[in-house]
């Protein structure tokens, strides 16, 4: 290539290397979203389980963040506590709803850069790092404690839906800020050319590349299937992957998550090895995963929860019309999401009839209703060979 | 058939039945005027009535109603000969299969043209077959209609030949399948589920191939000795008098005098065969005084009638925009010139007159041939200039979606999960407590100015061995010890390889999984391959068990349990395949170890013995099967259930 008998040429060729082969001179910059699940109910019950606290946690996630940005100075990170009942940003700390109140760009408040200034003079801490670290403990003993117990009585389930999407919301605000665009204007369409890896995407800088890592310890989130679902969907159209740890918890639809964006999925056998699993896995971004093997190749689940009862179905009906799910053939033929009126003859199978008919006399065995729907799902033909 | 000997309103005749079996004809043995010939359509036929056999009297009643009468007719034949009885029997059962064959035909025309269903003969079936008549000739329905193609034995053969992994399917689940299950029955059900591929095969096969420019085709070729030699079959020379009539006329005008060898080597030398061709005629080629007086003549002049040319759309007409094109300033391209191109390139004439000629003769099959000829709606809508227009309203439709978690909530309760019950068992307010106390600033690993000791929290001691010893004695992993971390080293490793193993993960779909190869699974060819069949046929079963367990048929109730057998024989077969592949990798282990061991005594040295390298065996078998052995267990499983409940309710 001439590029290397001719160095001092690069720097005035660099724009259309970019454009023309996509060659980078560094690495794009990453942002790493953390969303940690913080229901009290699950990590109550991993604690008494496995040796693994909250603040093992949150103290391997500190190392794991502080490895993430040493990579590469311009990498970003967020952290967010997906709580129960709401989704709160711990890192950066959310501006003070007060008029004069202005966010640096990584979002950082300037009350909380004061009480670093006060407080922390560790000079054995490389200062970004103190700082982050700071805010993520601040803002989560203040997100503890302010926790009542009537909150934890009403409800079980965490807030992942909501850390989802803030996640997702965050990553596209930064993505621009990174990244302006051109005009006003062309917002629109430029926002869908970077989809496609069009050409507005030359004339920008380089473009920031997102993830989020999940940290899963509470199960149950078929009562969030739908705005999970369309959270995963928003990300696999962003080109995010969605990374999750799964310390604890049955959760379906966040595997499908993982497969559907590209994220590594990893259930740790022995969870107190958490950190190996931190670097290990997660720790590669999206542009270096792409020469790298990632662990996983497991098996996904990809049932659905049905949209009447929020239960994991293995056979189910759907809306023809708006592609509900519905777990049991619905009696007046009416979709429950759209009003459409449908035809379910061909939904509902006759019972089974096992012995032939008697002569003269009708005989139609009652049999049980529902045993009709289900076909077996794994028996998948391979083609032929 | 030979009629039979019968009276008919008292007067003899012969009863017969058509040869194409579509009516029942009695005529009189010799003519007089009171009656005349009857003929019955067998389509017709409604009721079908004999004497007892004990009677006397011998003789059947047809009954018949014609769709445009109401009232039925009725006809009686009395059957005379000696041998009356024998007569009826036959004539009887004759017509009986008439009415059988017609009454078949014309449900299958229901059934395709999906009209209501037929009753017993009568009305709706005479319909239907008229219905059959008008569709047959359409060709296109007629291969889209699903009966047709299943009862297209000569169709399925075909494609059973052209298609050998479905043919090693067919026979092979035809070889297993259980005896009480006829052919017919058996190969209904195999089709019903490839229906597809037997549409696309008929499509295929109704294809043909369509005319192409012959000239261009024939190649002059020079033997050894310098002498060029042209082959020339039958259907050349045909396909050339078609595409070019001037050649038949050459050929009708010189061919007494000429013989026919001699006018086609004379032919492919002289210049109106480079003309006809489309080649430049250069001064030096040699001429011939015959076939040269009709190089003049325009091939076309004979046929004014050409079709496209007089309907080409002023949008694309080159002369036809001549006029409003006054602002040119340089000549155009020479293929953008109007008029006559062929003083400088006579090949693109020849080649678009040619593939003119090529396609008017073949049939259009994506437009009615009865729509007026020229620009049709689609042509006239592409050529349009759109971007003046004022834009379309909005047609879509507009889905009236519901907040779904309104009619939710109340049915939150049964649905709880087993992990929100033992969440619900602890106490909130211990949880919040602990949990306080768990991320405590004045903690040890705190530094003690809100930030913590990190190399202290994660646990991390990179000197010590067995870290995992906890001073009270009680063996427990802790956070960060070097065994944990190995065990996550050991776990992740073993995700990679589990990754690689199922190829570059880049080239299959997302959501797919790229096929496995059978060397990665340790299994040789052959074995590979028997599961591969054992698992095709079994699937072919399980979707025969299923089709008839869920169709609530009665009638095909007898087949359900001859249907488990075979499934359950399916596992045996699996097995086998299982049994075999073990008794392989042992074979394979055996040999390892000789190897091993010679190599030890050659050396001298020990070497250590290691097995677990040697991959295949039962284990890969029934792990990569096991999806399917599910599938047997779930459909055996549910078999024994409705069974037990069904056999409770039967009345002894």
């Amino acid at each position: 290539m001439a590029l290397t008998e001719l160095p001092q040429l690069q720097m005035g060729f660099r724009d259309i290397q970019t454009a023309n082969t996509g060659f980078l001179p560094a690495p794009p910059p990453s942002l790493l979203t953390v969303v940690l699940d913080t229901n009290p109910h699950a990590w109550e019950l991993l604690s008494s389980t496995t040796g693994l606290t909250l603040s093992n946690v949150v103290a391997n996630l500190l190392v794991f963040i502080n490895a993430h940005l040493a990579f590469n100075h311009v990498n970003q990170v967020a952290f967010i506590a997906s709580h129960v009942k709401r989704a709160v940003f711990l890192y950066p700390t959310p501006p003070k709803p007060t008029p004069n109140t202005n966010t640096t760009a990584n979002g950082s408040a300037p009350n909380g850069t004061d009480t670093i200034n006060g407080t922390m003079g560790d000079s054995n801490k490389y200062r970004p790092f103190a700082r982050i670290e700071h805010e993520i403990l601040t803002n989560l003993r203040a997100l503890i404690s302010s926790t009542t117990t009537s909150t934890l009585r009403s409800t079980t389930t965490t807030m992942m839906a909501g850390a989802l999407t803030t996640a997702l919301a965050y990553s596209a605000k930064q993505s621009v800020l990174l990244s302006p665009l051109a005009d006003p204007i062309s917002a629109g369409q430029d926002a869908t050319a970077d989809y496609n890896d069009g050409a507005p995407a030359s004339r920008r800088g380089p473009p920031l590349t997102s993830r989020i890592m999940v940290v899963s310890v509470s199960g149950d989130l078929a009562h969030q299937y739908i705005s999970v679902m369309n959270a995963i969907f928003a990300a696999q159209r962003q080109k995010i992957p969605i990374d999750i740890l799964k310390l604890a918890g049955d959760t379906v639809f966040l595997q499908q998550a993982c497969d559907a964006t590209g994220g590594v999925y990893v259930e740790p056998e022995v969870a107190e090895g958490l950190l190996q699993y931190l670097m290990m896995a997660f720790l590669p971004d999206a542009t270096a995963r792409r020469y790298l093997v990632m662990p996983g190749g497991g098996e996904v689940d990809f049932r659905a929860a049905c949209f009447c009862h929020r239960k994991v179905v293995d056979v189910g009906f759907v809306c023809s019309v708006c592609l509900s799910i519905f777990c049991q053939p619905l009696s007046d033929g009416v979709c429950l999401t759209c009003n459409s009126r449908l035809s379910l003859a061909g939904a509902i199978t006759p019972a089974p009839a096992l012995f032939p008919r008697k002569k003269k006399k009708k005989k139609r065995i009652a049999g049980d209703g529902t045993s009709g729907a289900s076909t077996p799902m794994q028996g998948v033909t391979p083609g032929p060979s | 058939m030979p009629g039979v000997l019968t009276s008919y309103k008292k007067q003899n005749g012969t009863l017969s039945v058509s040869k194409d079996n579509r009516s029942v004809i009695w005529t009189p043995s010799f003519s007089s005027g009171s009656t005349s010939a009857v003929s019955v359509l067998v389509s017709q036929i409604t009721n079908l009535q004999q004497t007892p056999a004990t009677s006397a009297r011998v003789s059947i009643k047809i009954v018949a109603q014609a769709p445009s009468s109401t009232e039925p007719e009725t006809h009686v034949f009395s059957f005379t000969s000696t041998d009356a009885r024998t007569d009826q029997v036959n004539i009887t059962a004759i017509i009986r299969n008439a009415v059988e064959i017609a009454k078949n035909e014309s449900s299958r025309a229901v059934a395709g043209a999906a009209a209501p269903p037929v009753n017993a003969g009568g009305q709706p079936a005479a319909m239907a077959i008229a219905h059959a008549i008008s569709t047959t000739p359409r060709n296109d329905e007629f291969w889209y209609d699903d009966s047709k193609l299943l009862s297209d034995v000569v169709l399925q053969r075909s494609l059973l030949d052209a298609n050998p992994s479905i043919q090693q399917r067919f026979n092979e689940s035809l070889k297993d399948k259980p005896e009480s299950i006829s052919i017919i029955q058996f190969s209904n059900q195999f089709w019903s589920t490839r229906i597809h591929l037997l549409r696309a095969h008929a499509v295929e096969r109704a294809q043909h191939q369509g005319t192409y420019n012959v000239l261009s085709e024939i190649k002059i070729k020079s033997d050894s000795d310098g002498q060029a030699k042209i082959n020339l079959s039958r259907e050349q020379i045909q396909l050339i008098f078609n595409q070019h009539p001037l050649v038949k006329r050459v050929y009708n005008e010189n061919v007494p005098p000429l013989d026919e060898v001699q006018f086609w080597v004379r032919f492919f030398k002289s210049r109106l065969f480079r003309k006809l061709k489309g080649e430049k005629n250069l001064d030096e080629y040699e001429t011939d005084a015959k076939l040269d007086k009709y190089l003049d003549y325009d091939e076309n002049a004979d046929h004014p009638g050409n079709l496209q040319e007089s309907h080409v759309p002023h949008f694309i007409d080159l002369e036809g925009n001549e006029q409003d094109y006054s602002q040119r300033y340089t000549k155009p391209d020479i293929t953008m010139r109007p008029g006559n191109n062929e003083k400088p390139e006579p090949i693109l004439k020849v080649l678009n007159s040619m593939s003119e000629k090529l396609i008017a003769a073949v049939a259009s099959s994506d437009s009615d041939p009865h729509d007026p000829v020229g620009m049709d709606e689609n042509a006239f809508n592409e050529i349009q200039l759109r971007d003046l227009q004022s834009r379309n309203t909005d047609n879509r439709v507009p889905l009236d979606i519901k907040n779904q978690s309104l009619f939710f909530s109340r049915q939150k309760e049964d649905t709880i999960s087993t992990q929100a019950k033992m969440y619900s068992k602890q106490s909130p307010h211990k949880v919040l407590n602990s949990l306080r106390k768990d991320i405590d600033p004045e903690l040890a690993t705190s530094d003690g100015k809100g930030g913590l000791k990190l190399d202290a929290a994660i646990g991390v001691h990179e000197d010590s061995d067995s870290d995992d010893e906890e001073p009270g004695g009680k063996r427990r992993r802790r956070v960060g010890s070097t065994t944990s971390r190995n065990s996550a080293i050991l776990q992740l490793l073993r995700g990679v390889k589990q990754r690689r193993a199922q190829g570059d993960d880049f080239s299959s779909f997302s959501g797919t999984f790229p096929p496995i190869e059978p060397t990665v699974l340790g299994l040789s060819p052959s074995i590979y391959d028997n599961l591969n069949l054992t698992n095709n046929t079994t699937i072919e079963f399980l979707h025969y068990f299923w089709s008839v367990f869920l169709s609530g048929d009665p009638d095909r109730a007898n087949e359900i349990p001859k249907l488990v057998e075979t499934l359950n024989k399916s596992l045996d077969r699996i097995k086998a395949v299982s049994d075999q592949a073990e008794a392989e990798r042992n074979e394979r282990i055996e040999a390892y170890k000789r190897q091993h061991a010679e190599k030890q005594q050659r050396s001298g040295k020990k070497f250590k013995l290691d097995i677990s390298n040697i991959k295949g065996g039962a284990a890969v078998v029934n792990k990569t099967i096991a999806p399917t052995m599910d599938s047997i267990g779930e459909a055996t499983e549910k078999f024994k259930k409705v069974f037990e409940a069904q056999r409770a309710l039967q009345p002894q």
